[in-house]
Order: C-alpha cells, then structure tokens, then sequence
C-alpha cells in the first residue's frame, strides 16, 4: 500500500509528542474561525437553553392547569404567592447580574487588548456581583413566606430559581479558575478561550434570569 | 504533562489496566464503551429471559412477587436503552468516527474519559436498586404519577429507593451523552483532515453528526424531567402530581420529547455503519450518497415533531398534527432503504458476516418500519397502543435495526480494533441463531397485541388464547441468548489466535482502514489524499471508477 | 493486492445454514397445516362496537398496503442478494453507480403520496370515531382505581362531575361489569382516583387512557355503540396502562343486554340504590371480634385465629377510594362466609357464623391473587 499519499502533519514517526494533547502535534485542526473550546461551549449552552426550556414547558403546563394563578389557598400562604407585590428586590438582583454581564464582557475586551490588569480587576468585579447574586437569592429564599411543596406555585419558583442559583454557582466557579488563572498569567491577547468561554457562559446565565424574573415576577 | 515518545502500534494494546483506566485515547475509550455496553447487554438479556420464562406459560410460575417483575421489565428496558445500546453506538462512533475524519483523537479527549466513566458508575447506580429493597418498577417510561408516588409501597412499588436510583443514574448517563454529543460536534466541525469536506465524510460520521444534535437538544429536556420527578418524590413537589394542580400528563410530554428523538439516537448510527457495509461487501459506492445525508438531517428535524404518537390514548394531543408528521417521517426513511437496496443493485457480493448482519438489519428494520405505519394511523393505534403489537415494533426497530447493525459494525471493526480477524464459520453460526431467534421471539408478539394482550402484565389467563403464542417467543428468547455463545467463543479464539487482519482486510472505502491495524497513538502517520467519499477506494483504483 | 475474505464455507457455517434450514421448513409446514387460523392471527378480533367496526375497517386497509410495500421491498432485498452474489474468482469491479435522480425522486414521491393517503383515510376514521352524539341514550362514569374498576351510572344530563344514581362496585361476575344497551349510543366518561389506567376492551378495538385530573371536566370521555347484535354477549376488558404490582387483575366485563333487558336491570339497580339501607345484619351469633386491616392492597395479618362458636371480623380498609372484601373458604376451596366489597377508608363489622374448626383460606374477592391469608378455627 504505497500509493500517492500526502505527507501528513504530525511529521516522522518516532518524533516527540506531547501525549494527551488533543493537537498532539497536528496543525490542520487549528484551521481558522472558532476555537474548540469556544465552539464546544456554545454546544453546551444550546443544551442548557434545552434543560431550561423543558423547565419552562413545566412552569407553563402547571400554570395553566392551575387556575387561579398565583394560588389563593392556602389562604395562609396566599399573599406570599403574590411576587408582583414587590418585585423590587428582585429587580435589584437583577440589575446587579446584569452589571455584572458588563464586567465580564469588559473583562473579555481588555484581555483581547493584551490588558491583563484590566482584565483581572474586571473578573474579579464580575465574580464578586455574582456571589452578591447568590447572597441575595439566598435572602430572598430565607424571607419568602412559602416552599417548595407549597402548591404548584412553591415547587415551580423554588425549581426554577433554584437551578438557576446552581448555574450561576457554577459560573462563579469557573469565574473563580479564570481570576486564578488569570492571576497566575497564562491568558494574553492571543491565548484566553477559557476566557471568552466562561464570558458566553455567564451572558448565558444572565439571559436566563432575565427569562425567569419577566416570568416569575412580572407576568 | 507526561512527555513521551510514540510507542509502536503493537504495544499500545498490551498496556496495563491503568493505562486503560487513565487513558484519553478515543480507540481506548472506544474499545471500554464496546465492553462495557456488552456487559450490560449480557445483564438486559438475563431481565429479559426472566419476563420471557414467566411468560411462557399461564399462571405465575417463576416470579411469585408480582412487583418483582414489574423491575424486571422496568430494568430490561433501561438498561438496553441507555446502558447498551445508546453507549454501544457512541462506543463506534468514538473509535471510528475520529479515524474516518482522519483525525488524530476526539477534540476533548479528558472530557472523552469523563463521559464514558459516568457510564458504569451510572450502571451501577441503576442496578443497585435491585439490593436496596426493589428496584425502579413504573416501567422505563416511568410514567407519573405511578412512579411519583412515595407512599403505598406495596401498591406502586415505585415508592423504594430503586425508583430515586433510576432517576439519578439517568442523569447521570444524561450528562455523559450531552458531553459525548459536544465532544463530537466539535470533533466533526474541526478536526477534520485536510480535503474531508462535510460531503465526502463517510455516512457513519455524518449519522452520528445528527445524532448529536439530537442529543444535544432532547438530552437535556428529559434532565429536566428527571429533576421535577426527583423534586416530587422527595421534595414535596406537586409538577405531576393531579391532586395539587399538577399535570399528569406534563411528564409524558417531556418524557417523549427526549425518548423519541432517542430513537434516532439509537438506530441513526447503526444506519451509518450499515451504510459503511454494504458499498464495501458489495463493491460499489453508497446509491445515493447526498439524498442519504438529507434523509438523515430530515429524519432527525421531523423526531423532534413526532413525539406526541406515544400519547395518541391519552387524550391531551392533537391527534392529526403528530399523525401526519408520524407519516412522514417513514419517507426519508424509506428513501435510505431503496439507497441501500440499489447499494446492493449490481453489485458483486461477498457474504462475509459483516454482510449477513447488515442485510438482516436491511429485513428486519422494513418490517420494524412498516408495523411502525400501523400505529401512524390514530384509530389503529386505538387498538394496538400498549398491546405486544407495540413490543414487537419497537424490537424490530431496536432489535432488529440496532442490534444487526452493532453485530455487522463489531464483526466488521474488530480486525480494525484489535489487528485480528473474528472467525467467519462462528460468526454465520452466530446470525442464523440470532436471525432465526430474533423472529420468533418478536413476530408471535404482532398477533399477540392483535389478540389484546396487554404489555407489563406477569401472568394471563389460560383460556386467552395467547399461550401458543407465547411459548413460541420464549423459545426464541433463549435461542437469541444462545447466539451468544459463538460470539463470545469467537471473540475469545479470535483474540488469541485469529487471523491476522493486516491494515484493510475487507478492501474497504474509508480512512480508518488507511493506518495499521490497531492503529497507532494519534491514528496516522500518512494520510491518503481525500478526493471523494471513498479515498482508498481512489487509492487503489485511480479515479476512474468515479464520475 | 487484495485477499477474498471468507469465500470457503466451513462445516460450522453449514452447520448453521442446516439449522436454519430446518427451522424455516418446520415454521412453513406449521404454518400451511393451520393457514387459516395464522391468517386471522394477523387480524384484530372481529369489532363488537360501532367504532371498533370502523377501526377494523381501516385496519384492513392499512394492513393489505403493509402486506404490499413488505412484498415488494423484501422480495427485492432478496432478490437483489441472491442474483448479485459474488462469482469465485471475480475480481472485477460491477459498474460505480453513484445515484439515479429519477429513481431517487420516484422512490421519495411514491411514499410520500401513500403517507398522505393513508393519513387522510385515517383521518376522516377518525373523525368518526371520534363523533360524540349530543343526546346519548345513557350515561357511564367509569371509575379506576388500583386495582379496580367501578362504574357510575349518570343521569341523563349529567356532565363529568355529575353525581351517580347508582354504581356497580364489581368489575366481573353476573352482578358486576359495565352493563350496556345493545342498540344504543353510551356516553362514557373516565375517571382516575389514582394513577394513569387505561379502559381497554380488545373486541371494541379502542383504549382510552384514564387520566387523573386536577378538576374531573378534564377527564377524557367518548362515545360507544353496541350495535343491537351485540344483545346477550359479554366482552372482557383490561386496563392497558401499567399502574402498579397490581395492573394485571385490573380486568372487567362488559356485558350488552338487550334494550328491554337493560331497562329491566337499570330499573332494578336504580331502586335498590334509592332504597333505605336495610340496618346493619345484627346477627343473634355476633361473637368476638377478629381484626382485619386492609392496606396497600395487602392484609396486614398473614394469619388468622378465631373460635369456632361464631365470630366478627373487623375490618379495617385504609385504601382510599379501593374497595375490598374478606371471605372465608374451606380446605377444598369452597366459599364458607361472603362479605360485600366497600371501598376505604371505613370500617366494618363483618359477623361470621360459626365454622367447623380447620384451617381456611381469607381472602379479598377482589384482589384474591394479593391479599389473602390463613385463618385457623378453633
């Protein structure tokens, strides 16, 4: 079987190779246009939109076969099930996830300028909303005056939010290796996937809450 | 980071047990996912003969525990839906699709390990239900509020433990194909060799790109559902749950519309590797190479619109909308069997065993496809929804289409896995057994689901008229179970002393058959030029063959 | 360069080709001794309802286009297969056909108009089917819960949460079913205390799911026509949706009785439902108490002790919305005491007469396969 055939990347056998490496010495896979990981996290987001889609489906099925809604009994509870009431701590979490956004995407600027301080003072503003985030979501959890197995209404919201809390959880997780990693110097201009992936993954993570709270406490 | 130098393809293999537990190589973990969806097919198989002996023979004989059979059903499907078969195909897909792509290993090889790691963690989870005072028992679909319920354990049986073990090993093995899927597309996307542009990837790589998506976006959504169930069952939740304004039929919706798409996700993959087949046992290119891509990406769009025919009986659908697409889903599908067909149409066939299993795939998924028209039609559902009509559908599908499909893939990749060829006499020993078992286990099941027998009942009476009948499936089940015999002789003899396979043993098309035989770390050291679908075809004959 | 893999037939092979050989000739003479019983195995019963006659016909329809399309593809598989085998020593190449635009657009617009065929007569099948009649001659609530059926008889101008006249407890038997007019169009309704069953009766060809909902107006209902030859004959239905340990018990009858024969039964029902209970049977032998708890479909006790000179069970039933019973029956089976069914949560005395001492069987009439138990009379 010796036939025309191309010469091909990894160059002569025996030749020394990084193992484990995914680019294990090939160049014809870094051909231009997204990066691996960035395109795998964009994936992945797809998925999750899924996962909350099918959360939203349930809110909806049950809301409708709930009628009325918000709840009115238990009439001991009936009052708590009103979020429109005052939406404005809600509202403030908001505003402080969607600042948060801002940060990141600031962050993701400034280390495609190559400015590495900027960038690590951006994250580092990005992670700390977010754990306020989390610390008001907990709050909120801690004042509200029903739970989970409280009707439709109790397992719906806690459900919802809750899994939203555990994304957000995770994205300051990852957040966290950025800052780390950041701090420890390997993100520049040229090399930061990890970077621009967390950033698509924290946009993500505001996008759904605003999704929730227009849902939740709004409509 | 280890540095080390490229070891010789023959010792790659004879590595150690850490080596293979560590490893990130995709014809490694290929290889684990074979063995272990081979080990849970083994245990499905020995649920299933306990339902099947039961069954032969009014009045309860075998299980005096009703509820235990109710596990045994419920884990017969789960663990051949989500710990063989969707495993087994994602095992192919992970040894052959990077190799066909001419690629030298999965674009995320850590997350590779990850994924299928989850995979027997996820099994055991599942079966330790079985220990834990009863196992999941609602059936694999798990139907709510039956398999909500926590209280009245001797009624549901759902109510043990077994039932929050089923749940999270779903998730589990959930999470583990969504990484699977991502780890694919991108691989797909952009890895690819020099000149493999998307329409001269071979049929394989382009079914399990749809696969993909469809995991990707079904996935996900049946994650969700598992998590709601999990919240009611142990949280108080009330998502399915009627009395407190829960919506019973909210689960079927979701549940459905990941589980038909899974459908594809079983059968796509074991269509691309007949589709590797039969153009190489019958020396001509795939009929149809485009149509068939299409017929792929619309099977895949029209499964996420048909989810709803599982549901025809419950009322709660709009039945014309989710017929009709129903219908239409068997054009493509019938288009890939006449491409396949006209594969065969002149050509010049060599019936080695790849072939067999590939052709009794081609039979027996025509039948599976055709009775699957039958339930299309909203009345005749009526009639046959829920009978062992529907069991003998979806075994023909499942069966009959994935399972020939593995047999043909893993007779014909195991010279490419482990440079020795299986024997061919055990190998046609084994398909007429299995063949011969397959159908009379699941054919008798059509005129029993005709003749109302109901699915997932332990016993039934004795002047039915179904006792012939069910006799004859469970002589057949037990000729399928010793078609397992041959195999794994085979596979035995053949590791030690079978034929030495040399890199392309079948004077195949496509690239993995273009390194040796295994092949080495990082898969290639030359590539062939890639003019067309069928680059060693080019190799050997020149383009002349071609248009 | 090329080897020819797998072209000498080795014993084994033949081994495998005798067997399978001997299996399809074995099949074939099964087959051609019982023809016509094998070719009406391929159909559904014959339809006793009106609808399930309009099922079937479409069922007959679809079948003979099944039976079509299989002959034609499969045969062509086999035919293809046998004529394209490859000669030893061939080494040439057959033509590279890469693809035929017209065949390709045939064989996607020929399924593509049978789909849409059978989807239209399917369709308008459905429809009537699916018709409900706005003046029923009666008016059925079926009720299921695990494991049992009950069936409500409505007033005529009921709706879904309509209160009954009467209802039938038992499922099966003389006294028990869903009796129906043969003749004429009944309205059911089906209604879950529990979990998702569904009615299935294999002769009408129909099922329907009964679905446990928030508020009853959401229960599914349909109409059903016995058609009058139907008068006299019982069909056997079962609950075709798993449901728990106890799915397979779920079976009922359906009785149809001639228009003037149902009238006859309805009358009777309906007076007996709108009588004053008699007073609680005070038995001059009412003896001590034996207690009995019924829960989970299970009797708590496993075993039984009582005094010979009469007693009275106790009967517990914590099954909400189950109904159940406890009867006694001798060493050769026989039933010695009968107590009627009553559905949970209650509690009821239940004052048996005396009984030879021995050993005896308890059990629930209703879910005799799990609940029963031993009872030793002393």
């Amino acid at each position: 079987m010796t036939s025309p055939s191309t010469a091909l990347t990894t160059g002569d056998p025996g030749h020394a190779v990084v193992e484990h490496s995914p680019t294990a010495g090939l160049a014809h896979d870094s051909r231009g246009g997204i990066s691996n990981p960035i395109l795998g996290m964009l994936l992945f987001i797809c998925s999750e939109i899924m996962f909350f889609s099918g959360l939203f489906a349930a809110y909806f099925s049950v809301r409708a076969s709930t009628t009325p809604w918000p709840p009115v009994q238990p009439k001991d509870l009936a009052e708590h099930f009103n979020l429109h009431a005052e939406p404005w701590f809600a509202g403030i979490l908001t505003l402080i996830l969607l600042t948060s956004s801002v940060t990141c995407q600031m962050a993701v600027w400034a280390i495609r300028r190559d400015d590495r301080a900027g960038f690590i003072r951006n994250i580092g503003v990005t992670l700390v909303l977010g754990i306020v985030f989390l610390i008001g979501q907990v709050y909120d959890y801690a004042t509200l005056g029903f739970g989970i197995s409280d009707t439709t209404f109790g397992t719906t919201f806690y459900t919802l939010t809750g899994f939203h809390g555990a994304h957000v959880f995770g994205g300051a997780v990852m957040l966290s290796v950025v800052l780390y990693r950041g701090l420890a110097g390997q993100f520049s201009a040229r090399h930061h996937d990890a970077v621009e992936a967390t950033s698509l993954y924290w946009h993500f993570v505001d996008v759904v809450w605003i999704a929730l709270f227009s849902t939740l406490y709004i409509l | 980071m280890a540095t080390t130098t490229l070891t010789p393809a023959a010792s790659a293999y004879r590595s150690g047990l850490y080596e293979w537990i560590t490893t990130t190589d995709h014809k490694k973990i290929g290889i684990l996912y074979v063995i272990n969806s081979f080990l849970f097919f083994f245990i499905g198989g020995l649920l299933a003969l306990g339902v099947r002996t039961e069954l032969a023979q009014p009045g309860l004989q075998v299980l005096t525990n009703e509820g235990l059979y109710n596990q045994l059903f419920t884990m017969h499907g789960t663990v051949m839906i989500f710990l063989f078969i969707i495993p087994m195909l994602a095992g192919f897909g992970n040894y052959v699709v990077p190799l066909q792509i001419g690629a030298p290993d999965m674009a995320f090889p850590r997350i590779n390990a990850l994924s299928f790691w989850m995979l027997p963690l996820g099994g055991i989870l599942l079966l330790m239900g079985f220990v834990t005072g009863g196992a999941a028992s609602a059936g694999w679909t798990s139907y709510s509020p039956l398999a909500q319920d926590r209280v009245g354990q001797a009624v549901n049986d759902a109510a043990g433990t077994g039932q929050d073990l089923w749940i999270m090993a779903l998730v589990l093995i959930g999470t583990s194909s969504i990484l699977g899927a991502v780890n694919f597309l991108v691989t797909i996307f952009k890895m690819r060799a020099p000149g493999m542009t998307l329409f001269r990837m071979p049929i394989l790589v382009w079914t399990v790109l749809v696969t993909s998506v469809l995991v990707l976006m079904a996935t996900p959504v049946i994650t969700s559902a598992l998590i709601m169930l999990f919240i009611d069952r142990n949280y108080g939740g009330h998502f399915f749950d009627p009395v407190s304004g829960g919506n019973a039929i909210l689960w079927q919706n979701v549940f459905w519309f990941y589980s038909h798409p899974a459908v594809y996700v079983m059968v796509l993959p074991a269509m691309g590797m007949i589709s590797e087949i039969l153009p190489v046992f019958s020396r001509k290119p795939l009929f149809g190479y485009k149509a068939f891509v299409f017929a792929t990406a619309g099977i895949g769009a029209l499964g996420f619109s048909v989810w709803a025919h599982h549901m025809f009986t419950t009322g709660s659908v709009y039945l014309p909308f989710f017929s009709l697409m129903t219908f239409l889903i068997a054009v493509p599908t019938g288009v890939k069997m006449f491409n396949w067909i006209f594969t065969l149409f002149r050509g010049k066939l060599t019936f080695s065993t790849p072939l067999l299993f590939a052709l009794g795939f081609l039979s027996m998924f025509l039948i599976g496809g055709i009775n699957g028209a039958f339930s299309a039609a909203v009345p005749v559902d009526f009639a046959l929804h829920d009978t062992y009509w529907v069991v003998a559908h979806l075994h023909y599908v499942l069966f009959g289409g994935s399972v020939f499909g593995v047999m043909a893939g893993l007779y014909y990749w195991f010279p490419k896995m482990t440079g020795r060829m299986l024997g061919e006499g055990l190998g046609k020993v084994q398909f007429v057994l299995m063949f011969v078992g397959f159908n009379l286990t699941f054919f008798p099941m059509h005129q029993l689901g005709l003749a109302g027998m109901p699915r997932r009942i332990a016993d039934y009476a004795a002047n039915a008229g179904w006792n012939d009948l069910n006799l004859v499936a469970t002589v057949g089940g037990f000729i399928i179970a010793s078609s397992m015999i041959p195999l794994l002789w085979n596979i035995f003899i053949s590791l030690r002393a079978g034929k030495i396979a040399g890199d392309d043993p079948w004077e195949a098309n496509t690239l993995e058959w273009a390194t040796s035989s295994p092949p080495p770390p990082y898969n290639f050291d030359h590539l062939p030029e890639i003019r067309s679908e069928r680059p060693l075809f080019d190799l050997r004959h020149g383009r002349a063959g071609t248009h | 360069m090329s080897s020819t893999p797998g072209s000498r037939p080795s014993t084994t092979a033949i081994i495998g080709w005798l067997i399978a050989a001997a299996v399809l000739v074995a099949i074939v003479v099964l087959v051609a001794l019982n023809a016509q019983s094998v070719w009406t195995s391929f159909f559904p019963p014959e339809a006793k309802s009106v609808q399930g006659q309009e099922i079937r016909n479409l069922y007959d329809i679809v079948f003979a286009i099944a039976v079509v399309i299989f002959v034609v593809v499969e045969g062509l598989i086999i035919w293809t297969v046998i004529r394209y085998r490859r000669k030893p020593g061939d080494d040439e190449l057959p033509a590279q056909t890469h693809g035929n635009n017209l065949a390709e657009a045939i064989w996607t617009i020929v399924p593509t108009i049978i789909v849409i065929f059978l989807f239209v007569i399917s369709w308008q099948s459905l429809n009537k089917i699916e018709t409900v009649s706005a003046t029923p001659d009666l008016k059925v609530r079926v009720v299921a819960g695990q494991f049992q059926w009950s069936f409500e008889y409505l007033p005529a101008d009921a709706d879904a949460k309509s209160k009954p006249i009467f209802t039938v407890n038992a499922p099966l038997g003389p006294d028990g079913g869903l009796v129906l007019p043969a003749g004429q169009t009944t309205h059911l309704y089906l209604h879950s205390l529990d979990v998702i069953h569904a009615f299935y009766v294999p002769q009408f060809l129909f099922k329907r799911d009964v679905v446990p909902n928030t508020d009853a107006v959401h229960d599914n209902q349909f109409d059903l026509a016995i058609p009058a030859s139907g008068a006299g004959q019982t069909y056997r239905g079962q609950c075709a949706e798993l449901c728990g340990v106890g799915h397979r018990i779920m079976v009922f009858e359906v009785h149809a009785l001639a228009p003037a024969d149902f009238q006859a039964w309805y009358d009777k029902q309906s007076a007996a439902a709108s009588a004053t209970p008699p007073p609680a049977p005070s038995g001059g032998q009412a003896g001590p108490p034996v207690n009995v708890t019924a829960q989970g479909v299970k009797f708590l006790e496993a075993t039984l002790t009582a005094p010979a000179a009469g007693f009275t069970f106790h009967l517990d039933n914590k099954d909400a919305g189950t109904p159940h019973d406890l009867d006694v029956l001798d060493a050769g089976g026989a039933k010695v005491f009968d107590s009627k069914e009553f559905p949970g949560p209650a509690v009821r005395d239940l004052p048996v007469p005396a009984l030879p001492a021995g050993t005896y069987k308890f059990e629930c009439s209703i879910h005799p396969t799990l609940m029963f138990g031993t009872l030793t009379v002393q």
